[in-house]
């Protein structure tokens, strides 16, 4: 079905083609016919073996036919003794050797195989093991053969570090090596474990040897720094040799990431004016299952937890309602604590007599939100990495990944002091790589928010504004529950995402000269009196619907929209839009 | 050492450009009468997942009616067998696989009673393992490929609840990767059908916010070559059936701008044949059901008109799903 070329023939090649093909269906036919009907009979013999082995050196595809044969040798298994079940399951992987000779991809065949090696009843792992180095020789791409390989690793207990310097040898001596870059991200944290604690356990209650392994993705940080260290040289070393060699600056990227966040409720407020509590956690969360918990004043509260928008079951931030009159007086001091029992997790927030508002936020994530801690050394490290980085791409100027591993260089060492170089940098890529220009915008915008975000928690403001630079998406929007004003002017945004109902204490939006069409995140923001939407691409008066929402809207500006252009308009808006007296059009 | 070479394909500048639809609706409605063909009968052991590649292609171009609908079910409810379980054919033994495909046959022809249900949902339930993972029959094969099968047959089903969904979500997430990627098993490297079958499975369990979508959305955008067609993963040529898993995946994760759209497109229709009608793996190769539905597929998910709207989850047409009431989650 893949890379069968059409081949153009004549007339009579083709009636010979056809011949041909004519007998050798007949053949076929006749052997599945037979094979299914001895089946059918409970027919276990040698006659079934050959017919099974005759359509699936053809065909080993023909999955029913591995069951069949699997049946056959059960089935001998019970009337042999363990020398003549050796002897058959070794002709058996004899003849499973010339099937994945043919066709090294069949799912059939790999599996067969493992069901045959695992029932021998003298088992050679060596020779699987043997048989994988050979395969993987001649392709060293072929998942198949991988993934049988760590099975016969794990089945015959095979030194992590022995495969650790399999992959050595294979990355030293070949490019398409994706796959061993791949297999070493997964055997690197069971070597060098980072971290003595614990892996965060997903398993509920369930003891700790029964859950799978942390995958690779979100534990990497559970590599020691000492093996990281010498990681970024060895990979370093690949993309100077090729520096068209992808894997190596796939899994570079991979070196760069940040650690995964601690789970924990990263900030709480209260407000007297909304009588209403919100929370922010480090990730998606659905908080209607009941973990989480609100006391007040030491007394639990029963209160029901929503998210932000209807679209979203799962979400970093909650609200809650408290029940009238409890903390309305400002006279009074109240002590929160909000409790997320299923992490063992809280925090507290006091709201202060005279105080209409309070918030508590963890503190470390100011610094880290963005990128791991580094280390004196790891700094160093980086930062020499970054200069041979941008020797490497003086020679390769056309060279995207350079571009862009120097723009991750530059976050991870210094996102703020970089942030000049980071734009061009990014305007280059968009003309080297254009196919994914949309992919840089997004990811510049990501960075340029990330920057914003930062010098807001410096300025130690609630106002966020980042105007004039281009961003086409907006995210890190759960870093913004305390914003009160919000300016996003003179950018390429196309909507403003459900996610920006998490924007809980928004004043003021101003967004002019965006190209938005839809405002669903504008969606019951307590606070928020002014929104400015000059010059955008609002058309309908649908579009305006979840302004609705918001209860203290007077002041709104659409003009240079279509919509305004619509019939009726002002009288329509009047109607969609009471609270809103001021209203330019 | 040298340097690596870049795999790809050209294309040639006399390729098809324009969507040959009569063609393709031709080539399908001729394909079942091909019984006496020998590639037709080789794939035997597939035929249920065929039917359900040319069928979904016909009912996208608006061609439905031109199948035999009568003679298709009967041939659905012959390959149920005792464990509830569905085969590609008769004789053949079942597995989740055609399980499905026969589940989404049905749904197009809103003909779920012709098979017995519950012994469906007894079936893939008793495959699920302990820690989560599906088999794909009782020889115990374990691939994510199948818990994405196992889900999205229960979804069409309305019985999902009969799992243990948690422990499905712990297995699959089990097997991310570094590359924010998901192979077959736990430690099995990225690969654009399993990402698919990954993508899916959690957009159908409603964990699609325990992805990195925008790690995946770069490796997955990263599979457009210079050719404007897409690869299954680093270093692998491009094949136009990627138009599919690698776009429905990028659009349940809310990221199908980062591929280039035009060159994209420019690439699936230098796939067609102009001759036989049809979509095969790449510009000049022969055609086949797969590759066609794959082709039209992947066009309808870049907004082609002439084409129904098609379930970026499901691969079937949108408005049958809405019929069936099911609207798996995306990401914006």
């Amino acid at each position: 079905m893949h890379g069968r070329v059409k081949v153009k023939t004549t007339a009579q090649q083709e009636e010979e083609k056809r011949k041909e093909r004519e007998k050798k269906l007949k053949v076929y036919v006749a052997a599945r016919d037979a094979c299914f009907s001895k089946r059918k009979d409970g027919v276990f013999d040698d006659e079934a073996l050959q017919l099974t082995q005759q359509l699936l050196s053809a065909n080993p595809d023909f999955a029913t036919l591995w069951n069949y044969r699997r049946e056959i040798l059960t089935h001998l298994e019970t009337v042999k003794d363990e020398d003549e079940a050796q002897k058959i399951y070794e002709a058996e992987l004899s003849f499973l050797e010339s099937c994945l000779k043919v066709n090294p991809k069949s799912y059939g065949s790999w599996h067969h195989r493992g069901w045959v090696s695992a029932r021998l009843p003298r088992s050679n792992w060596a020779r699987e093991l043997s048989l994988c180095d050979r395969c993987l020789s001649l392709d060293d791409r072929n998942f198949h053969c991988w993934d049988y390989r760590r099975m016969v690793v794990k089945m015959s207990s095979v030194p992590v570090k022995q495969e650790l310097e399999f992959t050595d040898r294979l990355i030293g001596s070949n490019f398409s090596n994706y796959s061993s870059w791949h297999y070493r991200s997964t055997l690197l944290p069971l070597l060098h474990p980072g971290s003595p604690e614990p892996p965060p356990s997903r398993c509920g209650g369930d003891p700790p040897h029964s859950c799978s392994p942390p995958s690779p993705q979100t534990h990497f940080h559970r590599v020691c720094e000492e093996q990281l260290l010498k990681e970024y040289e060895l990979v370093q070393n690949a993309f100077f040799t090729d520096p068209n060699d992808q894997s190596a600056w796939f899994y570079y990227r991979w070196l760069l990431g940040r650690a995964e966040r601690e789970e924990m409720i990263s900030c709480a407020y209260v407000s007297r004016e909304q009588e209403r509590v919100a929370v922010t956690f480090s990730r998606p969360v659905n908080a209607q299952s009941g973990s989480l918990l609100l006391v007040l004043d030491g007394q639990p509260q029963r209160v029901e937890w929503r998210s932000v928008h209807p679209h979203f079951k799962h979400s970093p931030v909650w609200i809650s309602d408290l029940p009238p009159g409890t903390i309305s007086d400002i006279a009074n001091e109240h002590n929160l604590t909000v409790h997320w029992t299923e992490k063992h997790t809280h925090r507290d927030c006091a709201l202060y007599t005279g105080r209409s508002e309070s918030w508590c936020r963890d503190t470390a994530t100011d610094l880290e939100l963005f990128r791991s801690e580094l280390s004196v050394e790891k700094t160093s490290v980086l930062q020499s990495e970054l200069q041979s980085v941008n020797q490497l791409q003086e020679l390769e100027p056309l060279n995207k990944w350079c571009l862009l591993t120097i723009i991750l260089l530059m976050r991870a060492l210094d996102p703020l002091g970089y942030e000049k170089e980071t734009l061009a940098h990014f305007q280059t890529l968009k003309e080297v790589d254009s196919m994914r220009s949309a992919y840089y915008s997004d990811l510049c915008s990501k960075f340029m928010i990330e920057n914003t975000i930062l010098k807001m928690e410096y300025a130690e403001v609630r106002v966020f504004s980042i105007s004039d630079r281009n961003l086409t998406t907006l995210c890190h929007l759960d870093q913004l529950l305390l914003v009160t004003h919000i300016n996003l002017s003179s950018n390429q945004l196309r909507r403003l995402p459900p996610q920006f109902a998490m924007l809980q204490c928004l004043e003021v939006v101003e967004a002019d000269n965006n190209s938005i069409e839809n405002l669903e995140g504008v969606y019951h923001l307590p606070k928020l009196e002014e929104v400015s939407l000059k010059n955008n691409k609002i058309s309908t008066l649908a579009d305006l619907q979840p302004l609705a929402s918001c209860p203290k809207l007077r002041r709104l500006d659409l003009r240079g929209n279509p919509v305004t252009q619509t019939a009726n308009v002002e009288s329509e808006l009047a109607e969609l839009l009471p609270s809103v007296a001021d209203l330019l059009l | 050492m040298g340097t690596a070479q870049l795999k790809d394909v050209i294309i040639k500048p006399d390729a098809p450009s324009s969507l040959l639809l009569d063609k393709h609706a031709d080539y399908i409605a001729a394909y079942g009468s091909k019984k006496d063909d020998y590639e037709y009968t080789l794939s035997e052991y597939l035929r249920m997942s065929g039917i359900y590649w040319g069928l979904t292609v016909m009912d996208l171009m608006g061609q439905l009616h031109r199948m035999n609908r009568q003679e298709i079910v009967d041939f659905i409810k012959a390959c149920q067998h005792e464990c509830g379980g569905i085969s590609a054919s008769i004789g053949h033994d079942p597995h989740l696989l055609y399980t499905l495909s026969a589940v989404q046959i049905l749904c197009l022809y809103d003909s779920l009673d012709a098979i017995d249900v519950d012994k469906v949902v007894e079936y893939v339930k008793g495959l699920q393992q302990e820690d989560g993972s599906f088999a794909g029959d009782k020889w115990g094969e374990i691939d994510t490929r199948f818990s994405f099968c196992a889900v999205a047959t229960l979804a069409l089903l309305g019985k999902m609840d009969t799992i243990n969904v948690d422990r499905a979500v712990e297995f699959v997430l089990s097997c991310m990767n570094f590359d924010g990627g998901f192979g077959c098993r736990p430690g099995s490297e990225s690969h654009a059908g399993q990402i698919y079958c990954c993508t899916g499975f959690l957009s159908l369990t409603g964990q699609l916010h325990q992805l990195n979508a925008d790690l995946l959305g770069w490796w997955l955008c990263e599979r457009q070559l210079p050719s404007g067609g897409l690869n299954g993963r680093p270093e692998k040529l491009p094949d136009v059936c990627y138009s599919w898993w690698v776009l429905a995946s990028l659009k349940i994760i809310g990221r199908i701008h980062w591929i280039d759209k035009a060159k994209l497109q420019r690439f699936i229709l230098a796939c067609q044949d102009e001759e036989t009608g049809g979509f095969a793996d790449r510009p000049g190769d022969m055609v086949d059901p797969f590759h066609t539905l794959f082709g039209v597929a992947g066009l309808s998910l870049l907004g082609d008109e002439a084409i129904k709207p098609v379930n970026p989850v499901l691969c079937m047409p949108e408005d049958v799903l809405q019929r069936v009431g099911l609207q798996p989650d995306l990401l914006s």
